[in-house]
């Protein structure tokens, strides 16, 4: 379990995940028992390589955001690890944490709450170097306010303008001019995408696919919208009740999915054709996702799932690659392929 | 069209006081929902698709709105002609409201069994006890498991998905003959989303209701509707049969809005966004609204706005140059 970091330099993945656990205390059992713990990360492990885009897919609850605000340490990790270029994440000291929030930035949901309305959004972008002092030059500020309005898709002279002054599209383009301003290697997107309508939408997803090929970003897309995320990502990791289920190369995923949460998802989402409607068949899941705080035994999917035996109570299927198909998941009796079990428990780490 | 309509809106012109002015959230809107018929109402934010449903039921709060003209009919009557007592008669058996966000809708305060039997209570059809026996039943039929110990529930003990299944059973306890959803499953998430529309396609099955689906998802369109009536900026701007909507959209936001919607059993390709900001309502553009993304206009779509015509197929579309390239 315990492997070193990664060394530094271009040949290792710019983000390495390992166990990563985040508990929020939940309800007290009793006037004088412990509060249970809502496992919303729940061993969450994966990498992530230079100019790459991963897209994190799952339903309310699965832990997507949390995961997220974990990796920026918005809130502390309850334990594991998250190496970027080497360097954890979870357990630098406040300087070490600041040089390395320079180096990755967010792009929050809502376009509405994440300005602060009495700054122009020259000042919100110009925050950036305020804080990092050395960043760049105060006499450049200016000048780089208009290129980066510029590249996302504004006017330069928009500066001077307060965010009501905007619709959700053009401020979610201030958004990415803010996560662009010192220069990130990676950007994490919490559902950037989904307050916005769909003719919009696919601007602003334009504009990232866009800037992520020019600046070789690495980007996290964390989304509940399939078609987005299968439209944005290089790769797929789907989570289901703090767990990644399944992870692999998009195209596998969509196409040659293993686990039978991410088939369900996948079939449940209407495409915007009607010609066979008819005929078309979709696994229809029974019942909501169990409660976070006590999440079944063994396969947290199984009380939905409709392979479940009574091995997925007793055993918690390790992230494989059991059918050599490119993608891990976590159920023993991935479709199709041959059902033999590997030893369980070796694998640690969410990556191929 | 050839079935017989249950509901017609003719020129329906309904406005806004804002502090910024007047506002016209609908600027002479006209469709009609064919008896059994899942007719789509498909538009974005603002396009005033919410505004057309809550005319329908009466309603817009006034002030600030007003309906300013045109006509709502159903069952042979006007129904903006009726005062507010008339009109709760009229459409309170037989028009019902599934709303988008189902938790909000209920009353946190009584009982779901006890809010279902009240539809009956109210419309003077049944006794308590079978008013209550028949909110359970109901329960049963929309699938929520242990329907007669859950009846005793409060809204917030269910689901996202199990409060709208109690919409939908408060919706179909009367057998209206027209349910209104408006955006049915947007709040919910997929595999939720995916058990509402079985449930709402079975419901259309069973009860031969029409059912006017107002929604900004394509998806569900492609997935629930016969018909779809396309609006923008408070005009529709195409009314079509699904199938050929799909295949060859005549107005040009409807194939913008094909073009961008990302698509999950497609791969990558760049997605092909509308240009520009949506029409602000306060200010919209002379002649056609859509003109200043349109790739097609020209000056006569800035002097005369394009009505809504009907062609030779008996689809309509409410631009000058639709039919051209069509077919």
């Amino acid at each position: 379990m315990a492997i070193g970091p990664i060394p530094v330099g271009n040949a290792g993945p710019l983000l390495d995940v390992r166990n990563l656990v985040k508990h929020f205390p939940g309800r007290r059992r009793g006037l004088f028992g412990a509060p249970s713990a809502i496992r919303a990360v729940d061993d969450v492990g994966f990498t992530l390589s230079r100019g790459e885009t991963l897209g994190v897919v799952g339903e309310s609850g699965s832990g997507k955001t949390t995961l997220a605000r974990t990796l920026l340490r918005l809130h502390p990790a309850t334990s594991g690890q998250a190496f970027f270029d080497g360097e954890d994440i979870l357990t630098a000291d406040p300087a070490a944490l600041k040089r390395l929030r320079r180096r990755m930035q967010v792009v929050f949901q809502d376009p509405y709450l994440a300005f602060n309305p009495r700054f122009t959004i020259g000042e919100t972008i110009a925050e950036a170097w305020r804080i990092h002092f050395d960043a760049l030059p105060r006499s450049q500020w200016a000048k780089r306010i208009g290129e980066l309005l510029e590249q996302v898709g504004l006017r330069a002279d928009y500066a001077g303008r307060h965010p009501h002054e905007f619709s959700g599209g053009q401020r979610q383009r201030v958004g990415i001019a803010r996560a662009l301003a010192l220069e990130p290697d990676l950007v994490i997107c919490d559902e950037p995408v989904s307050a916005l309508d769909v003719s919009v939408q696919a601007q602003v997803v334009n504009l990232l696919v866009d800037i992520q090929k020019m600046r070789k970003l690495s980007l996290i897309f964390v989304a509940h919208d399939l078609a987005v995320v299968r439209h944005i990502s290089t790769r797929v990791a789907v989570m289901y009740l703090g767990k990644i289920v399944e992870i692999g190369p998009t195209d596998a995923v969509f196409e040659r999915a293993n686990h039978p949460y991410t088939q369900a998802l996948l079939s449940a989402v209407p495409v915007p054709d009607p010609r066979g409607r008819e005929q078309r068949r979709r696994i229809v899941l029974q019942g909501d996702p169990p409660n976070p705080a006590s999440p079944p035994s063994g396969c947290r999917f199984r009380t939905r799932c409709w392979k479940a035996q009574d091995i997925c109570a007793r055993e918690e299927p390790a992230l494989l690659d059991r059918r050599g198909t490119g993608t891990l998941s976590r159920c023993l009796f991935p479709e199709a392929g041959p059902t033999t079990r590997l030893p369980h428990g070796q694998l640690t780490r969410g990556q191929e | 069209m050839t079935k017989p309509s249950v509901l017609e809106i003719d020129n329906l012109q309904v406005s806004f006081r804002t502090s910024g002015g007047r506002v016209a959230a609908l600027n002479g809107v006209s469709f009609a929902v064919g008896q059994n018929e899942v007719l789509a109402v498909l538009g974005e934010s603002g396009s005033g698709k919410s505004v057309t449903a809550a005319s329908v039921m009466g309603l817009i709060a006034q002030p600030p709105g007003s309906i300013d003209g045109g006509q709502i009919r159903f069952g042979g009557v006007n129904l903006l002609a009726l005062d507010a007592d008339d009109h709760r008669r009229m459409c309170g058996k037989r028009v019902s409201l599934i709303f988008q966000d189902a938790l909000s809708a209920l009353n946190p305060v009584y009982p779901v069994g006890w809010q279902i039997a009240e539809v009956f209570a109210i419309h003077g059809m049944a006794d308590r006890a079978s008013a209550v026996r028949h909110a359970v039943e109901l329960m049963e039929a929309v699938g929520i498991p242990a329907a007669a110990e859950r009846a005793g529930q409060y809204p917030h003990q269910f689901s996202g998905g199990m409060c709208q299944r109690i919409m939908i059973a408060m919706a179909i306890a009367l057998k209206p003959e027209l349910i209104i959803a408006d955006e049915p499953t947007t709040a919910l998430d997929v595999t939720i989303q995916a058990q509402i529309v079985e449930l709402l396609k079975e419901t259309h099955a069973q009860s031969g209701a029409s059912i006017m689906l107002i929604t900004h998802d394509l998806g569900l369109v492609a997935e629930m509707a016969d018909r779809v009536v396309v609006m923008y900026a408070g005009r529709v701007v195409e009314d079509s049969d699904v199938y050929r909507f799909f295949a060859e959209p005549l107005h040009p936001y409807a194939m913008g809005l094909l073009a961008s919607q990302p698509r999950i059993d497609r791969g990558a390709g760049a997605l092909q966004p509308i240009p520009g900001a949506p029409p602000n309502p306060l200010a919209l553009p002379s002649g056609c609204a859509f003109r200043p993304p349109c790739p097609r206009a020209t000056l006569r779509c800035a002097e005369q706005t394009p009505a809504l015509r009907k062609l030779a197929s008996g689809r309509a579309v409410a631009c000058h140059f639709a039919d051209e390239q069509a077919l």
